[in-house]
């Protein structure tokens, strides 16, 4: 159990690729921290970094104290749970498990002891003399895990581990990880590409866009204050509805159509981005803020998404409403957009209002 | 998937090229080796006269043929296991640079291109006592090397070359398996503690075993029958009998020494070889060595 810190941790690339900028983070002791972001943001490679198995080219990683840098992965007292779990082909599940504990010259009562351990925790132990080849993609999981769990280490690593898993599966898995996290105490940090999973799993989540941290907080920080318009969007599902507006003082005007009259004064004056969430919208009879005309629905039972469009206004607006609805297409709903529940930001700086 | 003809006949005429050529080609001749075996026939080839298996008793009974086995064992076991080691020394080295990595496969994968005579010829002059530069070298290092009145020197001459152009093709599959395994099995056991020679003993190597088996098969087969060339260019078996393999032995019996009945014989042992080892490789090849 350590804290991890980064201190403007960068990554350059021989032909000269930023990957990373510059990314602080403290991390707790037992802290779970979930790198979450688009695809190609870096997340993988921040993990990676903190690994040992990509160098470090900017800044400082220290695990407990000591400065990481330059020490091998081996070195770093941490465990890493794989996308592809990269379990070995040609051992037992036990041997799997073992293989690092005998690199380390543990005796072998206390590897079996260990083995059989994390074994009866993980729900293995009727599985130690197969091959991995003979599980299915959950056990394998199980596995991989196991594999992390038994060495004990400072952090554990995920890199998308349930991301090979079907979505039944998935939740499962993700309940257990947290639960065995908190079980152990031991610090986590854990990359995923799927918002949900990085909203139920973390205690902070650090959002990466382009190698930036746009914004790192609980999750319900980043959904009731996003900082950015990026973190608004990825955010929460359906994603924000986001539009260009004028913001002077008193109104807000969207495309051509729209002007919403501020209850309180505001003192910016300018090019804005306005933002709403899909839930945070009402059906009103009087007093509409504006109206849209409905162009799809996608009724899930238990509440019903409708897309539609703000007459004059290029981008697209999501609705959510609880239980079933059936508007016809092309007809108008009037709309309320509470102004508490509004997210505003610069529209140059794309930072928070 | 099946495709069925409407007629008898022309599948059977769609086969009959290969079927052709395998007959005339290899059954024939095989069935031919197979007859004169159990024949005493004068040089000419005018008369002969049925023996019954006097040809493999006598063949048993010969020492030199011993020789020649074990040659031939000495031979291939050199071939086979220098061959695997050096081309798996390669192909690691090859799988780690990342730049130029094509210039340095295509430029290992030359030799294979070279005839094996001409392959034979190149290391002959190399290692010429008089001439050669690798000889001179060797000399000039105090080595005393003599590959026309030392056997150990031919010997080794010969197991060069023919290492030297099944290099190429080891190298190949070893460098392709290499590839093949996830880097992140590597990477999981460098977390795990495995240093560079730890994880080679213990992930990749296992994890080659198939491809290696494979080509242990392959590199006998290769020794035992396809370095006529390399030989009869070289040593020509000799000086004595000291790098005469079976098959060469075969060829200089019933060509120089026109004992044709005897050099049969000695084809029928061959083949049976010939017939182990295909079962052999196909027994566990095609099943693959499972991990």
């Amino acid at each position: 159990m350590a804290a991890v810190v980064l201190n403007k941790v960068g990554k350059k690339y021989p032909n000269g690729f930023h990957a990373i900028p510059a990314v602080d983070l403290e991390i707790k002791d037992g802290e779970f921290i979930v790198l979450v972001g688009p695809s190609g943001c870096g997340k993988s490679t921040l993990l990676r970094m903190v690994a040992g198995l990509e160098s470090i080219t900017d800044g400082e990683l220290t695990i407990n104290g000591t400065r990481m840098n330059d020490k091998e992965p081996a070195d770093r007292d941490i465990a890493m749970v794989f996308q592809s779990y990269a379990l070995y082909p040609h051992m037992t599940v036990f041997g799997n498990m073992a293989y690092g504990l005998k690199n380390r010259g543990v005796d072998k009562e206390t590897i079996e002891q260990k083995v059989a351990d994390v074994a009866s925790m993980l729900d293995l132990s009727a599985l130690l003399e197969r091959k991995p080849r003979q599980l299915s993609g959950g056990q394998r999981q199980r596995v991989a895990m196991g594999r992390a769990m038994v060495r004990d280490p400072q952090v554990f690593l995920f890199d998308e581990p349930l991301s090979n898993l079907d979505a039944k599966l998935r939740v499962q898995m993700r309940v257990e990880i947290r639960q065995l996290q908190r079980r152990l105490g031991t610090t986590t940090l854990y990359v995923t590409h799927d918002q949900v999973e990085a909203m139920t799993l973390a205690d902070r989540l650090v959002v990466l866009n382009k190698g930036n941290a746009e914004q790192i907080g609980s999750p319900l920080e980043l959904y009731d204050r996003p900082a950015t318009p990026f973190v608004a969007a990825f955010i929460g599902s359906p994603s924000m509805n986001l539009f260009a507006a004028q913001l002077n003082k008193k109104t807000l005007t969207v495309g051509n159509s729209v002007e919403i009259s501020l209850n309180s004064e505001h003192a910016f004056n300018g090019s804005v981005v306005w933002g709403i969430r899909p839930e945070h919208l009402t059906v009103c009879e009087t007093d509409a803020d504006f109206k849209i005309r409905v162009k799809a629905v996608e009724s899930l039972g238990a509440e019903t998404l409708i897309y539609g469009e703000i007459d004059g206004v290029s981008e697209e607006l999501v609705l959510r409403l609880s239980g079933p609805h059936q508007p016809e297409i092309n007809s108008y709903i009037s709309l309320q957009a509470p102004q508490d529940k509004w997210h505003l930001f610069d529209a140059e700086t794309k930072q928070r209002l | 998937m099946t495709v069925t003809f409407p007629h008898k006949t022309l599948p059977w005429l769609l086969i009959a090229p290969q079927l052709l050529v395998t007959l005339i080609f290899f059954l024939w001749p095989a069935g031919q080796a197979v007859e004169q075996a159990f024949y005493q026939e004068d040089p000419f080839g005018l008369s002969r006269e049925y023996v019954g298996l006097e040809n493999f008793i006598e063949l048993l009974q010969d020492p030199s043929y011993y020789n020649s086995i074990a040659v031939t064992f000495i031979f291939s076991f050199s071939v086979a296991v220098s061959g695997l080691v050096i081309a798996l020394i390669l192909a690691t080295m090859a799988d780690r640079i990342l730049r130029g990595q094509m210039v340095y496969q295509t430029l290992l994968i030359w030799p294979y291109a070279v005839a094996p005579a001409l392959a034979g010829v190149l290391w002959w002059i190399l290692f010429d006592p008089a001439q050669g530069p690798i000889a001179l070298w060797l000399e000039y290092i105090g080595v005393d090397w003599n590959h026309y009145v030392n056997g150990s020197d031919a010997m080794i001459l010969v197991v060069i070359a023919a290492t030297w152009k099944q290099i190429s093709y080891n190298f190949l599959f070893f460098l392709a398996g290499l590839q093949a395994i996830p880097r992140s099995l590597i990477e999981a056991a460098a977390i795990d503690g495995a240093g560079p020679l730890r994880r080679f003993w213990d992930i990749v190597f296992p994890l080659l075993s198939p491809t290696a088996f494979f080509l242990l098969v392959i590199n006998i087969v290769y020794a035992f029958f396809e370095t006529f060339g390399v030989i009869d260019a070289t040593t020509s078996g000799g000086p004595g009998q000291s790098t005469k393999i079976l098959v060469y032995k075969v060829y200089e019996d019933g060509f120089v020494g026109l004992d044709l009945g005897g050099s049969a014989a000695q084809s029928v042992i061959l083949m049976m070889i010939v017939g182990v080892m295909t079962v052999i490789q196909f027994r566990f090849i095609e099943r693959k060595v499972q991990y």
